[in-house]
């Protein structure tokens, strides 16, 4: 019991030392953690030891080290308030500091474009349709009015899987399923992969993405065709683009149009722009008006119905959006490329 | 195709600049994808269409220019110096294989002397991005660049037995082509036979025996029309391709065929050569000419605007189209054999608004029209996913469909691969069967350029065959590792690891209402033993997730511990969710119990959870695990788990004693299950915290 008592005194005279010697709110702290920490504090080991004692002698040692306790938190709390007052401009929380920015995914630029031009057509009533990327020869080539053995195939270098089965290398098959199932009117948009058989290079690549548009209706024109390509570009690039219709071919359009706008980059100014080839234009859609062959071949009149049918690339049409000078860039998928369209 | 303006001048006398040439040359489809100068020349390179062979020679592109400039076309004579003797004199021409030859014409030009062609001819020769051989050979090739009709010379005097037969190639014969390499030969294949064997492979090249050379006297001129198919099939299978074949493959001019060969004599008798009085035309079935009905209301209809009759009566003659007024407003069109491509009213509609101007035609926006839009419940639950996904740091990729044999077999060996019969390479020659690869070579790929740590997933179609059916079906793949963003001042980084990406399940199959749902432990090629679940609904595994095996890894060159799950969401799609129902939100103030306790280390969360939810306790409105301790104050294989309970009554406010009963109830059911101790709050562990 005697060295109980010791042991107090001698922890309050410390302590009364200890406090002289505080400057800053943190040797404060840490005088507070000598003293009072619960697991290691001076006064803890002091409860210690007071279970040690015997049951009659502890009601006094008790009181003895709650006085001491309490002494030593009035002091701690009064040294607290003095050192609030004087470092208060110094301890106050620096509000300049970097705020907490919390990480957001980014989506990938190809899909974000994609839904662009998606919401273009939806705000003109179009509805969005899907198809297999796995097709038959019959619903890639027979059915859209290509020959069997016509070199026309050749201009799509197509990855066969076996037998009939081969990697879709065009959104075009859906056309045909959708016009298989629905009668018109029909009004639609097609996005999806496809895929050729091209070593990848900054303007090939073996897989992309394609968004194919079908309308078939009683008295749909090339006209129509006309109007709703020029303000589907109007909407997508600006109000302001170029834009010219030139004869093409597809075997399942006829007539057949290919798409070209202003290059974006050049302006037709530089004779030797990267991204026009110094012709001041740059292919970007290619369209028709429904073959009548395909027509029948889903059992559409082709005298009492008439469509046209478009297509584009949407990586392709993305790189002259944000001029991006490498398709391959898409599919790298480097997040320090993709999560700059975090921004977009 | 390679025009030079030079040539096509020859055609037509026009005087436009260049730019508006090729303006207008891009505005009736025969787009200049380039052009350059050459010796005072300019050689355009124009892009032609797959069905339109015609175009693949100078006449014909001039006849499109000038249609397109409203100036006439000027064909030149073709005389000759003739000899006595007939063509027939010195050969003889027998067809065998009709179907597959329509028509052979021949003429003999003698006494030529093979030599070095005259300046003219060597720069139109140049011009076309070949090499001057000779004059004869030369000869032949000015004729294919000008007309589009290949034809073909052979030394007369090495065709044995004066006889030319076009019958199909006999079993295992062979041939030796012009470039000097023997092939054999198959019986579906078209060959040009002297008396004894093939001299020519019909319409894709000659043979070296009867090649012309510089001690050649006389020559066999062939110009003749080959089936499209069957020189295309041969073309395919010898795997040799030439300036004949590709222009054969798509049809070549029936009508051209004595002309062209006239053309040829005419050149070497102006060379020195005489030849013989007339072609030799094996012509066994003349057809007619295909006609058409175009009704002019019909282009409007298409077009969209009225073009005047006048037009059309002044525009199709000049491309070659004969008309001939029928009843009021139509016309009968008969087709040259030129344009192979001209088969429907369509097909003419398109060449009306070819040389009308596509610029013409006014733009109109469609009628009005909405039908019906089917719901697309799919892209919805897509989108939901990847907003959910982005919310909860994932960034999006999109991956190629190939699969690496070699760095990911052990994808492959999942599922019946896919292979593609011709690949772009060996690394892409498979169709994947995981999303798993991708996300590695992503991951790959970035730490290798500095990231730390990555969150990333991909949603897209996986490929398998099922039985003899190709399966594409719709997969999200998810893979996390290392710390994701940046290092904050306050704070721990954030390190990816399993529990986020369990989460991150957990909140896809909540937010798509796929409820109940529950996790096993289940062993898998991808992860590590003891490291995986699979994430169950309606009985039926959707997916798995766990630590990827280090050795797969390895493929990818990684270092640091990969988390990945796999969701089938073509499965989870099928399968029904629960409806969405709106709960009016209760007035009354919930009441929370935390309740702590030890409990056995082999007695897994899940069980203690599905243990409550059975019991169906009243007013239960939720519960959370929201401490676990195990450490050295906690003895033996036992672990501290301390649960919140929330109760609400949704009409009254619940009382304390009500709410203990529940409790008890809950406490005296986990005890009997799992023989669970309780623990005195705050007397052990310090850190519960108090309601």
């Amino acid at each position: 019991m005697k060295a109980f008592k010791n042991n107090v005194t001698k922890c309050r005279r410390e302590f009364d030392k200890s406090v002289l010697q505080i400057k800053s709110e943190k040797s404060l702290q840490e005088l507070r953690n000598h003293y009072l920490s619960r697991k290691r504090g001076q006064l803890t080991l002091l409860f210690e030891d007071l279970m040690a004692l015997k049951p009659e002698q502890r009601p006094i040692a008790g009181q003895m080290v709650n006085e001491l306790k309490k002494d030593i938190q009035e002091k701690l709390q009064s040294l607290k308030k003095t050192f609030k007052t004087e470092e208060e401009v110094v301890e106050r929380t620096d509000f300049t500091l970097p705020g907490k920015v919390r990480y957001w995914g980014a989506a990938h630029p190809v899909h974000l474009f994609q839904a662009e031009i998606e919401n273009i057509f939806i705000s003109m009533g179009y509805s969005i349709e899907e198809g297999p990327e796995i097709e038959t020869d019959y619903y890639n080539f027979g059915a859209l009015n290509f020959p069997p053995h016509h070199p026309a195939r050749d201009d799509w270098d197509t990855l066969y899987l076996k037998d009939e089965l081969l990697l879709r290398t065009h959104t075009s098959p859906v056309q045909i399923r959708v016009m298989e199932k629905q009668k018109p009117p029909i009004k639609i948009v097609i996005p999806g992969k496809v895929y050729r058989k091209e070593t990848p290079d900054p303007t090939h690549l073996p897989m992309f993405y394609q968004l194919e548009g079908l309308v078939v209706d009683k008295g749909i024109t090339f006209a129509h065709l006309k109007g709703t390509l020029e303000y589907f570009l109007k909407t997508l690039f600006s109000e302001k683009i170029k834009m010219r219709f030139r004869p093409g071919f597809f075997p399942f359009t006829e007539p057949s149009a290919e798409v070209d706008i202003g290059c974006t980059v050049c302006e037709g100014k530089d004779e030797e722009c990267r991204v026009c080839g110094g012709s001041g234009w740059i292919e970007i859609l290619g369209s028709g008006m429904v073959d009548p062959q395909v027509f029948k071949n889903v059992n559409i009149d082709p005298e009492e119905y008439t469509g046209f049918a478009f297509g584009l690339g949407i990586d392709r049409t993305a790189m002259f959006a944000y001029q991006i000078s490498d398709m391959r860039f898409f599919y790298e998928n480097d997040l320090r490329f993709i999560r700059q369209f975090l921004l977009k | 195709m390679k025009i030079s303006l030079e040539w096509i001048k020859e055609y037509v006398g026009t005087r436009l600049s260049l730019s508006s040439l090729i303006d207008r040359l891009d505005m009736i489809g025969l787009v200049v994808d380039d052009w350059q100068e050459k010796d005072g020349d300019i050689i355009l390179d124009i892009e032609t269409h797959a069905n339109r062979p015609d175009t693949l020679g100078h006449l014909g592109v001039a006849r499109e220019l000038a249609a397109g400039l409203g100036l006439p076309l000027k064909e030149k004579d073709w005389p000759l110096v003739e000899l006595e003797q007939e063509t027939s004199d010195f050969i003889d021409i027998q067809i065998l294989d009709r179907d597959l030859c329509h028509r052979y014409s021949g003429i003999v030009v003698r006494d030529i002397q093979v030599k070095t062609s005259p300046e003219w001819l060597r720069k139109k020769i140049e011009s076309m991005g070949l090499n001057p051989l000779n004059n004869v050979v030369d000869v032949t090739n000015y004729v294919l660049f000008s007309t589009a009709h290949p034809i073909h010379a052979f030394d007369l005097a090495k065709i044995s037995g004066q006889k030319i037969i076009i019958r199909r190639a006999h079993k295992d014969e062979i041939f030796k082509t012009l470039e000097g390499e023997t092939i054999g030969l198959s019986p579906e294949m078209l060959v040009i036979a002297d008396a004894k064997k093939p001299v020519a492979l019909a319409g894709v090249m000659g043979g070296s025996d009867t090649a012309v050379s510089e001690t050649t006297r006389d020559v066999f001129i062939e110009s003749a029309w080959f089936d499209p198919v069957s020189v295309r099939k041969t073309s395919k299978e010898t795997g040799i391709q030439t300036d004949a074949s590709y222009r054969f493959e798509r049809g070549a001019d029936l009508s051209m065929c004595p002309q062209a060969a006239l053309m040829a004599a005419s050149l070497l008798s102006q060379l020195g050569g005489k030849s013989t009085r007339e072609v030799y035309d094996v012509f066994p079935k003349p057809p007619k000419n295909k006609t058409i009905i175009l009704r002019h209301n019909r282009i409007t209809e298409l077009l969209g605007i009225e073009v005047d009759q006048e037009f059309v009566q002044d525009t199709l003659p000049k491309l070659g189209f004969q008309l001939e007024p029928r009843q009021e407003g139509s016309w009968q069109v008969t087709i040259p054999f030129f344009r192979v491509d001209i088969e429907r009213e369509a097909d003419l509609i398109e060449e009306i608004a070819r040389f009308y101007g596509y610029d013409k035609i006014p733009s109109h926006f469609p009628p009005l029209c909405v039908p019906e839009p089917p719901r697309k419940e799919k892209r919805e639950k897509i989108n939901k996913i990847r907003q959910l996904l982005f919310h909860q740091s994932f960034d999006e990729v999109i991956n190629f469909s190939f699969a690496d044999p070699e760095k990911e077999a052990v994808f492959l060996k999942q599922r019946p691969e896919i292979a593609i019969k011709n690949p772009i390479s060996q690394k892409a020659s498979y169709l994947r069967t995981s999303l798993l690869g991708g996300l590695l070579e992503n991951i790959a790929w970035n730490k290798n350029r500095g990231a730390e740590g990555l969150n990333i997933f991909e949603i897209g179609n996986i490929y398998f065959w099922d039985d003899s059916k190709a399966v594409e079906e719709l997969f999200i793949g998810m893979a996390t590792t290392g710390f994701i963003g940046q290092s904050y001042w306050e704070g721990k980084d954030e390190e990816a690891g399993y529990f986020c990406l369990k989460g991150t399940c957990e909140s896809i199959m909540a937010h798509l209402r796929y409820e109940p749902f529950s996790f096993q432990e289940a062993k898998h090629d991808y992860f590590e033993t003891g490291f995986s679940l699979a994430l169950v609904y309606k009985g039926e595994k959707v997916g798995i997730l766990g630590l990827l095996k280090s050795s797969l890894l390895d493929s990818f060159s990684l270092k640091d511990a990969v988390w990945a799950a796999e969701l089938n969401l073509a499965s989870l799609f099928s399968k029904q969710s629960k409806p969405f129902e709106y709960k009016p939100v209760i007035k009354f103030p919930s009441v929370s119990r935390d309740v702590s306790f030890l409990v056995k280390r082999n007695v897994s969360y899940q069980d203690i959870k599905e243990a409550v939810e059975k019991l169906s306790v009243a007013y239960l409105e939720r519960f959370d695990l929201y401490d676990r301790y195990s450490g050295p104050t906690i003895s033996g294989n036992k672990v501290s788990l301390s649960l919140r309970f929330i109760f609400r009554h949704p009409k009254k406010t619940l009382l304390a004693k009500e709410v203990d009963s529940l409790q008890q109830r809950i406490i005296k059911h986990l005890k009997s299950r799992f023989n669970i101790q309780l623990r005195k709050g705050g007397q052990i562990d310090k850190r519960v915290r108090k309601n």
